[in-house]
């Protein structure tokens, strides 16, 4: 088994608990991604409260993992002061920056939790928590997992991540306005059906991913009055999986504004629009409580 | 309904006068069911009881699908957060939910589980 991918928060910009969202959930950006020997954090929305709870009805032994965030938005670290592992002596916890030097994570971690806005301070924290990053070429070797980044498009900017082992790739990027990055940003508008032609660095990032996590947050009519906002047409996404060769990917941090039956329907154009390329891309909703088997 | 000189009801709640008095609500339950729509054996239903359930072909199957589609033990049902999670038990065709072949999943009212050629249809209690 190279990965076990598991869905935690599939949620963007805000929680959105709730009946029409409780099938693909309603808690931010959150993604365990495991291995036989490692433990990797994919962002800490609300989705890490639960992800704590789970890792410690798992068993006593302590916990090491790798957290990986895309950026430091509150949907991606509002549930870390909530990770229940992080108050545990035994646990140890390794936030990465993505170059040398880097404790931009680390720093705004700790800020988020201070009197001012959460009654408990990161000092608090009983589990070793410290910054490292991934050296000088965004790209290291973390317990047989060949782990790189890619700087992506959002306000503030914020960072893909791509995760091999054993021949297998999963790649997360979140929070990534593809859209903006087209060489025509106009042609979804004049030409909705003709491909978009998506820069060739991010297309190799993802190349033959077996599981791309993507920001698909807007549908195509959504994304007209959301454009600048730093998030993708879910139909992009598609174009990108399809030009990168990937297996399969998930549409992720879906809009709060969506219902279960909205993220179904935009899942659906997502397929015929992958269908008309006449590519094998299986593409799909990223859904809490779901567990993918990468090998 | 008569009223006692002390203002209660045939319903034994206390009324003040011109209070309507609350009535008891019978609570209505229904187990968790998994509904075989397709395959072999279907159309039957399963409710739901235990805290662990294994579906497959086994004899010693709780829930016992006969065809070779299945692996001997295929899938496990556990509770989880009052409800229940799905696991492929390294099963040779997989396990699909709502299409997606997944490791693991909590599922959730109206999902459908492909197992083999058995398909099923996930219902919560109440």
């Amino acid at each position: 088994m190279a990965f076990l991918v598991r869905f935690w928060g599939t949620r963007g910009s805000i929680p959105t608990p709730g009946r029409a969202t409780c099938r693909y959930g309603g808690n931010t950006s959150c993604v365990e991604i495991r291995t036989d020997d490692s433990l990797f954090i994919c962002d800490g929305g609300t989705g890490l409260r639960e992800l704590g709870v789970d890792l410690l009805r798992r068993g006593n032994t302590p916990i090491s993992a790798h957290l990986l965030f895309s950026h430091m938005h509150w949907d991606h670290i509002q549930g870390f002061p909530f990770f229940a592992p992080a108050y545990r002596p035994q646990n140890r916890f390794h936030i990465y920056g993505t170059h040398p030097g880097d404790t931009r994570f680390h720093s705004l971690l700790s800020g988020q939790m201070r009197s001012a806005y959460f009654p408990v301070d990161f000092s608090e924290l009983n589990a070793h928590v410290d910054a490292t990053d991934l050296g000088a070429d965004g790209a290291r070797l973390i317990e047989g997992v060949m782990v790189r980044c890619f700087e992506q498009k959002h306000p503030g900017l914020s960072y893909a991540y791509s995760l091999e082992r054993n021949g297998r790739k999963v790649v997360y990027a979140t929070d990534n306005e593809i859209d903006l990055t087209l060489a025509d940003p106009t042609l979804p508008v004049r030409e909705p059906n003709a491909p978009r032609v998506i820069p060739g660095k991010f297309i190799e990032f993802c190349r033959g991913a077996d599981l791309l996590i993507a920001d698909g947050q807007y549908t195509d009519a959504e994304y007209l009055k959301c454009t600048g906002w730093g998030h993708a047409r879910a139909t992009t996404v598609v174009d990108l999986a399809v030009q990168a060769g990937v297996r399969q990917v998930a549409i992720y941090h879906h809009d709060p504004m969506q219902s279960d039956r909205d993220v179904e329907n935009k899942i659906e154009t997502c397929r015929l629009r992958a269908a008309r390329f006449g590519s094998p891309l299986f593409v799909f909703a990223a859904r809490e409580g779901v567990e993918i088997k990468v090998d | 309904m008569a009223a006692t000189q002390d203002g209660n009801d045939e319903l034994g709640a206390l009324t003040a006068e011109n209070e309507i008095p609350v009535m008891p609500v019978q609570v209505i339950t229904r187990p968790y069911m998994l509904q075989q729509i397709r395959g072999p054996g279907s159309p039957i239903v399963y409710n739901l009881e235990a805290d662990v359930l294994v579906v497959g072909r086994a004899d010693d199957a709780d829930i016992r699908i006969g065809s070779t589609a299945l692996s001997r033990r295929h899938m496990r049902l556990e509770r989880y957060q009052g409800g229940y999670r799905a696991i492929d038990l390294d099963s040779s065709n997989g396990v699909y939910l709502n299409e997606v072949r997944v490791h693991s999943a909590v599922l959730r009212d109206g999902d459908t589980l492909q197992l083999g050629n058995a398909v099923f249809l996930f219902h919560e209690g109440k």
